[in-house]
């Protein structure tokens, strides 16, 4: 599903964000990407959204060289990924409901659709019941839940998300990790990139760690 | 179409949402359209009134004495195959004796002392009045003198010329004026949709992450610079109307030679149809070039 040969990003010379990483990840996996800050956890996951492009080496998704995407066709890799931030990244003029449209509002999907898909969204991290609010008036722990319903609500393949525990308590945090469970037990391959060791203890599953760059175990323990 | 639909709904929600800036350049917009209206109109109504001087223009050229027949009648011909020309009266010396007697009885003893008829023959010229050519009819006049068998010319054509002048100079200010507000309106334009995007770049952030086309994204931000457009240009349609119904008040004590040239009871709907399409055309291709340049991959 993803599969990155030799990789190296560079953003200033002589400092690699990431140094000459490999890895593979199936569909259906979930995944816990881990290290410290300024590891190189966030430069691995903007790689495979295609914000950031590699300096060196190959990033696969369902066998397609992402580096050979044309920029107007970045859009078709962006649709089969469900992306989701630590700072949550809502539209703070738009109703819950809205925020969780805009995947299908921008495939120009038909209303009818789009509220049956956001309605399952909303079900799924269960927050029907806010759907006419506006992010401010919502928990911290619930815009995250928008932010999810955000990202799975276009029924992505591969869910990538960095750090979305990071600004919420551990009971919060176990409650978005069984959303992603949830999500996961859907098929759909879930990256997560934490520091959180307590959680990955919860939650056991393979865990990249990344030091300075470099992956320096793939595993299903913390380091 | 419900993608269209969404896009200008989200177009008139972003103008909203950033209403201060999004109105001030709306206003600017409304003004340097209005100075273009209000000089596109003064052009265009000295453009009519010019038209209208050539309706009483009829030019008399008289001839030498000692030249042929044959070169008058090929003046006459080339004269009457002219687009310019609506007729041609040619009077000969001895009809010019005859109509002075019957004009002139009193002085028709006069007529005695000459042997033969001392006035000039002559042909009378009167110029179409449909045609929109003030300066094709002066420099049409002003070749005929010229030739070698005219001696003369009656026709006062000097006020004609300063119209034309005047008209050429208001149309070059106009220009030249228009010019400048449209590249500043464009500049506005331009500068408003790049706050615009800067203001939402979050946003765009997030569209782009979901899988928003390219267009998708620019799309709305091309339309507000077209919205901006066409509501600054219908705002100065209305205060070019009320310019234009408020001047004859001011004009009637103040400026009334100009009164009698510019129309003000006709105004032309071309010119608010120009204003509009200006406005928009401004508005879209500014905020394109501006979406173009702030909203790249």
């Amino acid at each position: 599903m993803i599969e990155f040969y030799h990789i190296y990003k560079q953003y200033v010379s002589d400092q690699y964000a990431l140094t000459d990483v490999s890895l593979s990840v199936a569909k259906g996996e979930f995944i816990f990407l881990t290290g410290a800050s300024g590891a190189g956890k966030t430069t691995l996951l903007k790689l495979i959204f295609k914000e950031e492009l590699p300096s060196k080496g190959q990033i696969l998704i369902d066998s397609i060289n992402i580096n050979l995407i044309p920029p107007k066709q970045l859009y078709l890799l962006r649709r089969s990924l469900g992306i989701v931030f630590q700072d949550f990244r809502l539209l703070e003029t738009r109703t819950v409901y809205e925020n969780i449209s805009v995947p299908l509002v921008v495939r120009g999907e038909k209303k009818s659709y789009i509220d049956k898909m956001v309605m399952n969204a909303l079900a799924m991290v269960g927050l029907t019941h806010r759907k006419n609010y506006i992010p401010r008036h919502i928990s911290g722990g619930e815009q995250q839940r928008v932010a999810i319903a955000r990202a799975i609500v276009g029924n992505p393949k591969i869910i990538i998300a960095d750090e979305p525990t990071g600004n919420l308590d551990t009971e919060l945090s176990i409650e978005i990790l069984k959303i992603f469970e949830r999500i996961n037990a859907n098929g759909i391959t879930v990256l997560i990139a934490t520091h959180d060791k307590f959680l990955m203890n919860l939650f056991p599953k393979r865990i990249l760690k990344l030091e300075n760059g470099k992956l320096v175990s793939d595993g299903s323990k913390t380091a | 179409m419900h993608l269209l639909n969404t896009t200008f709904q989200n177009a008139f929600k972003n103008i909203i949402r950033n209403k201060l800036i999004n109105f001030l350049c709306f206003g600017i917009i409304a003004f340097t359209l209005l100075i273009f209206g209000i000089f596109n109109y003064i052009t265009f109504s000295l453009e009519t009134f010019s038209q209208g001087f050539a309706k009483s223009i009829t030019a008399i050229f008289y001839f030498k004495d000692d030249i042929q027949q044959d070169e008058i009648n090929l003046l006459i011909n080339k004269l009457k195959e002219s687009l310019l020309v609506k007729n041609v009266i040619y009077t000969s010396k001895n009809q010019a004796e005859t109509n002075f007697s019957r004009d002139f009885k009193d002085l028709k003893y006069i007529l005695s002392e000459f042997k033969e008829s001392p006035f000039p023959a002559s042909i009378s010229v009167e110029f179409k009045a449909e045609y929109k050519f003030g300066t094709q009819i002066i420099a049409l006049i002003e070749d005929i003198e010229k030739l070698n068998i005219i001696e003369g010319k009656q026709v006062n054509i000097d006020w004609a010329k300063k119209i034309i002048a005047f008209k050429r100079f208001i149309s070059a200010v106009g220009m030249f004026l228009s010019l400048i507000l449209i590249f500043v309106s464009s500049f506005i334009i331009f500068n408003v949709i790049k706050i615009n995007i800067f203001y939402r770049k979050d946003e765009i952030h997030v569209l782009k992450l979901v899988g928003a086309t390219d267009w998708y994204i620019k799309f709305p931000f091309i339309i507000e610079g077209a919205i901006l457009g066409f509501f600054g240009s219908v705002l100065a349609c209305g205060l070019l109307l009320v310019t234009l119904k408020l001047f004859p008040v001011y004009a009637a004590f103040m400026f009334k030679y100009v009164k009698g040239m510019i129309d003000l009871k006709n105004i032309p709907t071309g010119i608010f149809t120009q204003l509009i399409l200006l406005g928009t055309g401004i508005g879209l291709f500014s905020s394109y070039f501006s979406a173009l340049r702030f909203l790249k991959d």
